[in-house]
């Protein structure tokens, strides 16, 4: 069975719903997802609908974790703004963070704005480190929940443990 | 029939337990001033999520979870539509006030007279769906759809906005959001 340092961690935190769009980085967390119970794993067709369920959850009294490649936070902005940030519901979120010089040329214009956006939509968010994944996903539960709106972990590629 | 009267129609039939999504702008209005209850989510914004909404909702609750929709916002929601269908929960109910114009914005029209919303929802895997254009087969058709098994879906056609909408809800978004999740909570 595959396993994820980052569900482990995440699941650990509280976590118990999860809905969103795969991204390569996140190639195992996504693959032990598959052995969530089928109430609690949600593959959305795109990101605004993964963080709108979110919100469908949090209110049924889940605590959900979207998750999705920086490219998706696009997608998601409407929503967080007139959904999660209105209402003041919490939303975890596992961000893979491309965009690197070195990564491929469509990753790189949303990828390396992604921080100035989360910054200019006052979303708090830290940069994942590998090894650290459960005092991480301690901080982003706790951040969403403190502040009552979306939290942000950039992480980079998972390896398989 | 005007929505307000298809509004009525559908929350005459709900039970006490219901929990129920309106969608943004003039539906989630004209439910409030028709019943207001706890277990009812009103949208302001986030155009084209109710159903994703409803979805997160049915899937962590055992109650029957309603979906309020627009046309526009069901066209524009599409793809949470197909998430509905792949889940397939048994105690989501979708209904579409489909009046062909995006009302809230002065009537331009939508896309809902060329596109056929009830095979739109069968072809995405909703269990029932049904689209309803006559006002004296409105009642019973919003009876068959409840009775369904879900997901169900149900296009009710209205008439083009004529009255002033309804006024503004008097709560917080985050009162409306809280005293939701309290009241499911509560049991």
């Amino acid at each position: 069975m595959t396993t994820s340092r980052w569900l482990e961690a995440l699941a650990g935190a509280g976590i118990n719903f999860v809905a969103g769009v795969p991204c390569s980085y996140l190639a195992p967390f996504f693959a032990a997802c598959e052995s969530l119970p089928p109430t609690a794993l949600l593959r959305a067709t795109r990101e605004d609908h993964a963080v709108a369920a979110c919100a469908g959850a949090w209110l049924g009294g889940r605590l959900p974790l979207a998750v999705m490649q920086n490219s998706g936070l696009g997608y998601c902005l409407e929503t967080l703004s007139s959904l999660h940030i209105l209402y003041r519901m919490p939303l975890p979120m596992l961000v893979s963070d491309r965009g690197a010089a070195s990564d491929f040329e469509e990753h790189r214009f949303l990828g390396q704005r992604a921080r100035a956006l989360l910054d200019l939509f006052e979303i708090p968010w830290r940069e994942g480190a590998p090894g650290e994944e459960a005092s991480l996903a301690r901080w982003l539960v706790a951040a969403a929940r403190e502040a009552r709106c979306p939290a942000v972990l950039l992480v980079g590629r998972e390896e398989a443990p | 029939m005007n929505r307000s009267d298809a509004i009525r129609i559908c929350l005459a039939c709900l039970a006490a337990d219901d929990i129920v999504v309106a969608s943004d702008g003039a539906i989630s209005r004209e439910v409030y001033a028709v019943l207001d209850r706890p277990r009812t989510f009103y949208m302001l914004g986030s155009m084209g999520q109710v159903g994703s909404i409803a979805l997160g909702l049915a899937m962590t609750r055992f109650e029957r979870v309603i979906a309020l929709d627009g046309d526009g916002n069901f066209l524009m929601g599409t793809g949470g539509a197909a998430m509905i269908g792949g889940v397939k929960p048994a105690n989501l109910y979708h209904l579409v006030l489909d009046n062909g114009v995006y009302g809230t914005t002065g009537g331009q029209p939508t896309l809902s007279r060329q596109v056929d919303l009830a095979a739109l929802a069968l072809g995405v895997g909703y269990r029932w769906a049904r689209r309803c254009f006559s006002d004296m087969h409105a009642p019973g058709a919003v009876e068959q759809w409840l009775a369904a098994r879900g997901p169900a879906f149900l296009a009710l056609a209205s008439d083009e906005p004529e009255e002033r909408p309804a006024p503004r809800i008097p709560l917080t978004p985050e009162t409306m959001a809280t005293r939701l999740r309290a009241a499911l909570e509560e049991g």
